[in-house]
């Protein structure tokens, strides 16, 4: 039943997530057949590879949820919604409600995702010409790892901070983050950010399993911080 | 021996700088109807939301079934065992009626279908109705629903019958009557309401900043509580000092009107004292001893 009622605290915020994500890919489409890129097949890739990690922490910013407090269907709220006190009185444990609430957000987050890349296949030939279905996959399954990092940046804040600032706040901190592994001497097998754009398979012909597994490593231990945060969090 | 359903002892909480709870010692027996009273910002749903594990007391202790509230793993368990109505009655906003029994029902073992069923036409819920489409009434009389539908073994109602009519306030107080009555549910609310209080609780507690300043069984309290009304002929002869026992003394030209809580034969005694003095006996009401406890505090 929380499985459902997460799911109707959140469509509304993926449908709106998969038009933004739509739109964009409208626009890519629609510039590159207004005028052909001087590039050409090189240009497509490129505009993608910065468009997307762009894309995907935004997809991370608006599907985060709002940790186990009670998210109502689109708009934000300020302060604590009345309902959470009835959530927090049924038999569940904090972290149950928090797994939850964060695997609905994970899975609608890689859902957009793998629609992103399937969309991008679909509507760009040059894109189309330039990877195999299997690079298309890995290319696909690198990004949701690496986005697994930037999704629980957003679920870790989500505890602390009110629903009208979370998906700010989160947007601002991922933008730092990759600012800062721009301009830091980051080995460039952590770089996250790096493995979604110039790293990915889509270039190197190889998987970033490092930068993947950093991903990983980095998202559980956001999501045992968010944990902590909600088992010591009064409501 | 008296097993208590809830006991807290000492319990400290506070907000900053503002303590809300100060050394509170509070015991609600199994099987009781626990009327918990105070004013507005004595403490009431900060002890209700320290003993629903929502808030994490500063220090003392409080349990439930024996359990310690702050234990995290067996609050589990505990709120298998509790039917809990907040304060606001705030339910899921996207949700209708029948959706969020369909969603509350699954977490309790016990679940009462037939009091569901009941309830629902007793208080004639509709249940394609979306829950911000209900007046506050209605969104009371659901969260009552889902609170004693769970087959749970302690209800923690705050002001449960807030916004509800009067005709309405009359059904919930009756079946509120009935599940303890039948089920041996322990039920302990809290309300600003007396009349209700008085009418169907069997213990109270008075809280009043932060400090439990009365409690224990109804009958008891009011049986222990005398009001003396003295009418006397020259104010002259009235004493300087009362008899122990005395909780407080009013008086209006030669009227003299006395709450006495104890000792109050001896109360009489120096009353009758008073050269030309008449003295009467009145029991007194719960509103009585409440008003006149949150005013001396």
């Amino acid at each position: 039943m929380l499985w459902h009622k997460g799911w109707l605290e959140t469509r509304f915020r993926l449908l709106f997530t998969l038009g933004f994500t739509t739109l964009i890919l409208a626009l890519q489409y629609s510039t590159r057949t207004a005028a052909s890129p001087p590039g050409g097949k090189g240009a497509a890739v490129g505009l993608v590879m910065f468009s997307n990690p762009v894309l995907v922490l935004m997809i991370c910013s608006l599907l985060g949820g709002a940790g186990i407090v009670t998210q109502p269907s689109l708009q934000a709220t300020k302060g604590l919604h009345g309902s959470t006190l009835f959530t927090l009185s049924l038999p569940v444990s904090r972290l149950r409600l928090l797994a939850i609430r964060a695997s609905i957000g994970w899975f609608e987050a890689a859902g957009v995702i793998g629609a992103l890349c399937c969309g991008m296949w679909l509507v760009s030939p040059a894109f189309r010409a330039m990877t195999t279905p299997v690079e298309l996959l890995e290319y696909a399954g690198t990004l949701m790892a690496c986005a697994s990092a930037l999704y629980c940046v957003t679920v870790l804040l989500s505890t602390f901070l009110d629903d009208q600032w979370r998906a700010w706040g989160s947007m601002i901190t991922s933008a730092a983050l990759w600012w800062l592994s721009a301009h830091t001497p980051l080995p460039t097998y952590v770089d996250i950010f790096r493995a979604m754009r110039e790293g990915s398979p889509l270039l190197t012909h190889t998987m970033p399993w490092t930068a993947m597994a950093f991903s990983l490593g980095l998202a559980a231990i956001l999501l045992f911080a968010a944990l902590k945060v909600v088992q010591t969090r009064e409501y | 021996m008296t097993d208590f359903i809830i006991e807290t002892s000492q319990l400290c909480k506070s907000f900053k700088d503002k303590a809300a709870l100060r050394g509170l010692d509070l015991r609600v027996p199994a099987g009781s109807i626990f009327g918990f009273l105070g004013r507005n910002g004595a403490g009431k749903t900060t002890t209700i939301k320290t003993l629903m594990g929502l808030l994490r007391a500063d220090s003392g202790g409080a349990r439930v079934f024996g359990n310690p509230v702050a234990d995290a793993d067996r609050s589990v368990e505990v709120r298998r065992r509790i039917g809990f109505v907040t304060e606001d009655k705030e339910l899921y906003p996207y949700m209708t009626v029948e959706q969020i029994i369909r969603f509350t029902r699954p977490f309790f073992p016990k679940w009462r279908d037939d009091l569901e069923q009941r309830y629902l036409q007793m208080f004639e819920l509709p249940p394609k109705h979306k829950i911000p489409h209900l007046s506050k009434g209605m969104r009371s009389k659901l969260m009552l629903l889902l609170a004693m539908s769970r087959g749970a073994d302690l209800l923690i109602l705050d002001e449960p019958t807030d916004g509800l009519d009067p005709a309405a306030i009359e059904d919930v107080l009756r079946e509120l009557v009935a599940v303890a009555a039948s089920s041996g549910t322990t039920m302990f609310f809290s309300s600003h309401q007396l009349a209700e209080v008085d009418l169907i609780a069997d213990h109270i507690g008075i809280i009043d900043q932060g400090k439990m300043i009365v409690a224990g069984s109804l009958d008891d309290i009011k049986a222990r509580y005398q009001r003396l009304q003295v009418v006397f002929p020259d104010p002259a002869g009235l004493p300087a000092r009362w008899a122990d026992g005395v909780e407080s003394v009013r008086q209006e030209g030669r009227v003299v009107s006395i709450l006495a809580s104890h000792n109050i034969d001896a109360v009489v005694e120096q009353a009758r004292s008073i050269p030309g003095a008449v003295v009467e006996r009145f029991p007194v009401t719960l509103k009585e001893i409440f008003l006149e406890h949150v005013r001396s505090n």
